[in-house]
């Protein structure tokens, strides 16, 4: 009797294979629908490429503005973004890449472009502004120095990365 | 700033720093020997207030494009525009710049309380062409320039 009650019936046999089957051949249909649907969200951002810029020996150590394109994909959609970089030697000869841009409300900082304050990095939106280093002079409205770009030097030919925060003031 | 949902977030939360308001407005028609020159019109202003909002994204706020029908009556559309601004500029917002390429709202704008920023229609050409992207830079920076001067005014 006992053997009996753990008999699977045939009919009973037939609906379990076919839900298991069903299931898996649904699954095998829906999963990479779903990749594709959502893989450009999974990419994120693409941390590593570099994008060549000026040659090393024609940095100098007044700031230039150098303007690169990138390729930038953004949740759905990718493109190609013009970035620009204020690339320059520091008083230690240290090559320093700078982004542009503000890090008050995000307008494009120009170097040297107010008489009042010369050598410096000047917002034209509200008057932030930024030592030669690129960090911001208390009492302006910038709360951070401007981002710089990751490089890499490769055959005498610099290459900038991504803009990051960097310590200071 | 534009109207987007992350600008947007940043908007409210710096309101007292964004006092400067930019509306493209832009007719449009589906004549046969219009549609293309407005459509590249409408391409033209685009790449100009983006330029523009790129390099002074902390202080100005682009405004949902200003659409109209190119053969609409412009005094009636008047009415419109001027309750769309005044919607606007109770933000508020200090400084109202509405950027166009028809010469119609020239009169029209004269006595209202805004800056009309009239960008000459460029033929159509190819906005991938090296000299028609030098002509709009150096236009950029022009508008650019105005624009800063009305701050320190």
């Amino acid at each position: 009797m006992a053997d009996k009650k753990n008999q699977v019936s045939r009919r009973q046999f037939l609906n379990y294979t076919l839900t298991g089957v069903g299931g898996f051949m649904g699954a095998a249909m829906i999963a990479p629908m779903v990749g594709f649907a959502v893989d450009p969200l999974l990419k994120g951002e693409k941390d590593t490429d570099y994008v060549y810029v000026m040659d090393v020996n024609e940095i100098t150590n007044e700031p230039q503005r150098k303007t690169f394109q990138v390729d930038q994909v953004d949740g759905w959609y990718e493109s190609k973004v013009d970035r620009t970089a204020w690339v320059y030697k520091d008083e230690n000869d240290e090559i320093l890449a700078l982004s542009p841009v503000c890090t008050h409300l995000g307008c494009t900082v120009d170097w040297n472009s107010n008489q009042d304050f010369p050598n410096e990095f000047y917002c034209p939106c509200h008057d932030g502004r930024y030592d030669k280093n690129g960090v911001n002079i208390p009492g302006t409205p910038p709360t951070e120095p401007l981002h710089s770009y990751d490089f890499q030097i490769q055959d005498g030919k610099l290459m900038l990365g991504k803009a990051k925060a960097r310590k200071g003031a | 700033m534009k109207y987007s949902s992350k600008d947007v977030v940043a908007y409210s939360k710096a309101k007292e720093y964004i006092d400067t308001a930019i509306i493209p407005l832009i007719p449009f028609s589906f004549e046969d020997e219009e549609m293309s020159s407005l459509s590249f019109q409408k391409d033209v202003i685009q790449i100009y207030v983006d330029q523009i909002e790129r390099e002074l994204k902390g202080r100005v706020f682009v405004i949902p494009e200003y659409y109209y029908l190119k053969q609409d009556k412009i005094a009636e559309e008047k009415e419109r525009l001027q309750a769309f601004i005044d919607h606007i500029a109770k933000q508020p917002f200090k400084y109202i710049f509405l950027v166009t390429s028809d010469n119609k709202w020239r009169k029209v704008t004269k006595d209202m309380d805004i800056e009309l920023i009239w960008i000459p229609g460029i033929k159509d050409g190819h906005l991938e062409q090296a000299e028609t992207q030098q002509v709009i830079k150096s236009q950029v920076q022009e508008i650019q320039t105005l624009i800063m001067d009305s701050w320190n005014e």
